[in-house]
């Protein structure tokens, strides 16, 4: 979705809206004023009629338009219903990651739900106790893995977001002159570390002057603090600067206006950073949510491979997080050595030892490659990223 | 001369005038939010009846409205205790969290072995005291160096998130959650039993939370109607002046109504880790405390009209989600919604009160 | 890096500076406004649509503090004329403004927006320190700064400022003068909540350059506790926000160098440092509260 079409007619919509909503709020305070008693008309209407369609519940923990994870996944659910057809898609955006989720998945099965998708990390426990509740609806979960393997209806699903990073550093690699990349993070979970580790891999395999420096802003979109971040990191002679939030667009306009590169995540924003855009990662969930509903609604998701944790990556298949155009910083030799990478990953992957942590330690022995599962619990940072995790 | 009022046990006939005003406020609300669903393109009556089905009619919607109801009246008491004492206490969400705080603290040192009925007490306590250390640092700094606890509560509140967040995180993190932030699950014997043989209410995930909550809200009402440190608070709270020229502790009145408004929102921290969550994690206040704050005004610091606000605002959550579901509208209907009827009732109170300059 | 934490402190605390300014004039008419949270939230959407669909910062500014003061309006229409409890209204207030701004504000989330740019100031810019930190900044910072001293001259040295300071004080002196002190109270709270629709204008069009979802993120209440702070003085409320936007800055710079603290605490400093400062300061500060809003705090029924 490009922005012009974003755009289209909405002034007239906010008026409109802006218009209703004024009106409602003088009737509300005016009549609270003039006080006579009310009744509102009866509201016994019996549920609508649905008609013949298969209904699937998607529940993000943002706005389903937050041009970031969110609105990705939100896309997805919508190409996916668009695929398929005969599919009611029943949607709950700004859901928080507490028990209140187990409450809305409850509502869309007793609305007919046969396939939810809760898509946030921290639903993952929830999901569980509800599919456990609902043997006859398949949840899958986006980004977790399951506690306890086995349970016929319930499946995680995910890609290896880091590998995109992991090319993605290596044009952050390339392109900076400091030999210093920021990393702008919200919270330290083994989803971001990854990355962050990633990132730094990737930039260390061509460059190993490289170092990131991660930034931690405890929200996942605060842009006032996201640009006091990105600034900080400037400040520290940093020339390359990457994130990963929820909402992303501060921080490439930041770098953008500041003179340096940046790689985006989530979305595609090498428009907002004509200049300075090296590459990034996005999502592109509609081919895969559309298979596993189908898988689900044919009945076939007991014992396929999403009942159980499903990953796809360059060693597998077809990977859901897929690297955004390269920007003009990118030249041809650098492409190259990232086409030839990604040919790399595909056989060895990227956590492979030997790999020391920040104090020198070494944490992946020669040898070993992290699975999946290993990598989705990482709870160290990688030799040569600055910054500070909780232990 | 509302102090005074205060003296007397509850009059029906005020009751019931509080009632008819909350209720046509509610209904004002309702239809100025019906006419804004029309201007955007939706049916009224098909939202707002959306809303009655998931709160109401659905098997498990009574027992949700419960489940969200009992921190609120938890956390509306927090506040309701110190108003009577003539202060504001705007920290319920860091008196929770630190409330989650204080009982993960209790159950690690407590064996796991320990029996319900004991280990669960010994949680709340934890729970309880966590809070009103957070609660009483507000009042201290109130009584010794006069800085407003409205500030300086709210403020706390943002440390203790950060607290917590650092907790599960770091220390506290469960080698077994596979990466997610936080703490390790309690033990069964440390979960607040489900109520499921309940009627009506029992369908979901009712838990015995709401039993905690009735019980704090009837010592509440004990305490404040029936105890001399429940009428001496409504002295200061009337005139503090006049309060301590009279002789009263003035100081340690303030400051132990903070500490009990403390220690209740401490248990809806209690509450919420071990009849919902099962484990401390970031987040868990959620907007309890301000929603707290909000039912304790409305119903103007009394106990039975926090039970019946509670409800009310537990219906609303709960229908909230329909409107999303059912009647497709974005998110932000509910804050909208919530806000409309707040304001009715609001406006209503206001000039039944009669405006001061 | 004294450099860089002081020129973060004047870029991120402008937006809290306006916000607090604002509220030192409704406090000292005797109004509290928790909602200032919700002005500068109405603000910075206001000023990002108009910014995109003008390409006008200024004019976007402008709608963003027309915007602040509606919302404003409507808390001291609850307050004044209806009577409705302060405290809960200005977070109902804030509710609305929550649900409002998130419904309107969809479809401008992650579109590309004009902005301010920063603006040097010929010569001043070049000198060495001071230069960096306070004269290459965005124009709305600079307007910040020019408006804490306005503010305080608006006050103290003119007839309006004498009246909401005489609304604040005592109401019947400004009634018995054949003035209406709720008018002037009304008045007052508006103008503080087109102060704080500035301020999130600044945070949406020239620091952030984005609109998101409650992005406002607490920078109000932060600015409603800086007032106290400030001893309801226009100057001390300037201290204020940059101490804040000092200690933010502080914390992300220090998390740049990557000092071994854990990143959770470092995040609370900002809040804990405000706090200690009120505490040391506070004894004598609260002598200074207008007698009106000391009536607010004391009766809280």
């Amino acid at each position: 979705m490009t922005p012009t079409e974003r755009t289209a007619f909405t002034p007239m919509r906010v008026i409109r809206t802006l218009a209703a909503l004024t009106a409602a709020l003088t009737l509300a305070v005016a009549a609270a004023g003039c006080g006579d008693d009310e009744t509102s008309g009866s509201t016994d209407t019996g549920a609508a009629a649905s008609g013949e369609k298969t209904k699937v519940g998607f529940i993000y923990v943002g706005p389903k338009d937050d041009f970031g994870y969110n609105q990705a996944a939100f896309e997805g659910s919508e190409a996916a219903a668009a695929e398929l057809g005969n599919i009611e898609l029943l949607q709950a955006e700004s859901v928080p990651e507490d028990a209140g989720v187990e409450r809305v998945m409850e509502r869309m099965i007793s609305q007919g739900a046969k396939v939810l998708f809760p898509t946030s990390y921290g639903y993952l426990k929830y999901a569980e106790a509800v599919a456990a509740k609902h043997p006859d609806v398949v949840v899958v979960h986006q980004g977790g893995l399951e506690s306890k393997p086995g349970a016929p209806n319930f499946g995680t699903y995910f890609g290896t977001v880091y590998e995109p990073v992991y090319l993605a550093g290596i044009a952050a690699g390339k392109a900076t002159k400091t030999n210093k990349l920021g990393y702008i993070v919200a919270f330290p979970i083994p989803q971001t570390l990854a990355n962050v580790n990633a990132f730094e891999l990737g930039a260390k395999s061509v460059n190993p002057k490289a170092t990131t420096t991660v930034v931690f802003t405890a929200s996942w979109c605060d842009p006032g603090k996201q640009a006091q971040a990105a600034t900080a990191l400037i400040s520290q002679k940093v020339d390359v600067l990457t994130q990963h939030q929820d909402c992303t667009k501060t921080i490439i306009e930041t770098a953008e206006r500041a003179g340096v590169s940046s790689v985006g995540y989530h979305y595609d924003a090498s428009s907002l950073a004509p200049k300075g855009w090296l590459t990034g990662s996005e999502w592109n969930w509609g081919p895969m949510y559309t298979d596993i509903i189908t898988t689900a609604l044919e009945g076939k998701f007991e014992g396929s491979p999403y009942d159980g944790d499903y990953r796809v990556g360059l060693q597998t298949g077809d990977n859901p997080f897929v690297q955004s155009p390269f920007g003009p910083g990118v030249d041809d030799a650098t492409k190259a050595e990232i086409e030839t990478a990604k040919a790399k990953l595909a056989d060895t992957g990227i956590f492979t030892g030997p790999l020391k942590d920040q104090s020198g330690k070494e944490v992946v022995p020669a040898g070993k490659t992290l699975t999946y599962d290993e990598v989705e619990q990482m709870n160290f940072l990688v030799e040569g990223v600055v910054g500070n995790i909780p232990k | 001369m509302t102090a005074l009022r205060r003296l007397r046990p509850p009059d029906p006939a005020v009751l019931g005038r509080d009632l008819l005003r909350w209720g046509s406020a509610v209904v004002i609300g309702l239809a100025g939010f019906a006419f804004f669903v029309a201007a955007v393109g939706a049916d009224p009556f098909e939202a707002l009846s959306a809303m009655w089905r998931a709160a109401v009619v659905d098997p498990i919607g009574p027992g949700e409205v419960l489940v969200y109801a009992a921190p609120v009246i938890l956390a509306a008491l927090a506040v309701a205790i110190p108003a009577r004492a003539g202060l504001w206490n705007l920290g319920g969400e860091g008196q929770i969290t630190m409330g989650v705080v204080g009982a993960t603290v209790a159950s690690h040192m407590i064996p796991s072995s320990l029996d319900s009925w004991a280990a669960l007490p010994l949680l709340a306590v934890g729970a309880a005291i966590a809070g009103a250390i957070w609660c009483g640092i507000a009042a201290v700094l109130r009584v010794s160096v006069n800085l407003n606890e409205a500030i300086s509560s709210l403020l706390l509140s943002y440390v203790a998130l950060r607290v917590l967040d650092y907790l599960v995180n770091g220390p506290w993190k469960d080698p077994g959650s596979l990466g997610i932030p936080q703490a390790e699950p309690l033990p069964a014997s440390q979960q607040l039993p489900l109520l499921d043989w309940l009627p009506v209410f029992g369908g979901g995930r009712l838990h015995a939370g709401i039993l905690v909550a009735v019980l704090a809200l009837a010592v509440v009402l004990f305490a404040s109607r029936r105890t001399v440190w429940g009428f001496r608070l409504r002295v200061v709270g009337g005139n503090p002046e006049a309060a301590r020229r009279a002789g009263l502790p003035v100081k340690q009145l303030i400051i132990t109504a903070m500490l009990a408004g403390g220690a209740i929102a401490g248990l809806a921290g209690f509450v919420q880790l071990t009849g919902v969550e099962g484990a401390a994690k970031g987040g868990i206040a959620g907007v309890y405390g301000f929603l707290g704050f909000l039912v304790s005004w409305l119903g103007r610091h009394d106990p039975v009209a926090i039970l019946i606000g509670a409800v009310v605002v537990g219906g609303i959550a709960v229908g909230g989600d329909a409107l999303q579901i059912d009647a497709g509208l974005p998110a932000a209907s509910i804050n909208i919604l919530l806000a409309l009827l707040l304001l009715a009732v609001l406006g209503r109170r206001g000039r039944a009160r009669g405006a001061e300059g | 890096m004294i450099e860089a934490v002081l020129a973060g402190a004047v870029r991120g605390g402008s937006s809290i500076l306006f916000a607090a300014l604002g509220e030192t004039v409704s406090e000292r008419a005797g109004v509290i406004n928790l909602s200032t949270e919700g002005s500068m939230l109405t603000g910075a959407l206001a000023a990002y649509v108009v910014a995109v669909e003008t390409g006008n910062a200024w004019l976007g500014a402008l709608a963003g503090a027309a915007a602040g003061a509606t919302l404003a309006a409507l808390h001291g229409a609850m307050v004044v004329w209806r009577g409705a409890n302060q405290l809960a209204t200005g977070i109902v207030v804030l509710f609305l403004a929550l649900g409002v701004t998130a419904l309107l504000g969809r479809d401008y989330v992650g579109v590309g927006v004009e902005g301010f740019d920063r603006w040097a100031v010929p010569g001043l810019s070049d000198i060495p320190f001071v230069g960096t930190i306070l004269f290459n900044q965005d124009p709305l910072t600079y307007l910040a700064l020019i408006a804490a001293p306005l503010v305080w001259l608006l006050l103290y040295r003119t007839r309006p400022g004498l009246f909401v300071r005489a609304a604040g004080e005592r109401g019947e002196v400004l009634f018995a003068a054949g003035h209406s002190p709720r008018l002037v109270r009304f008045g007052a709270v508006t103008f503080g909540g087109l102060l704080a629709g500035i301020g999130g204008a600044q945070l949406s069009t020239a620091l952030a350059l984005n609109w998101s979802e409650n992005m406002v993120a607490g920078r109000g209440f932060v600015a409603v506790a800086l007032v106290i702070f400030a001893g309801w003085n226009p100057l001390g409320a300037l201290v204020g926000a940059l101490f804040f936007g000092g200690v933010e800055s502080l914390q992300l710079q220090l998390q740049a160098q990557g000092v071994s603290v854990p990143a959770d605490l470092l995040n609370a400093l900002p809040y804990l440092a405000t706090l200690t400062v009120l505490v040391v300061l506070s004894r004598k500060r609260l002598h200074a509260a207008p007698e009106g809003l000391a009536r607010v705090f004391e009766i809280s029924r």
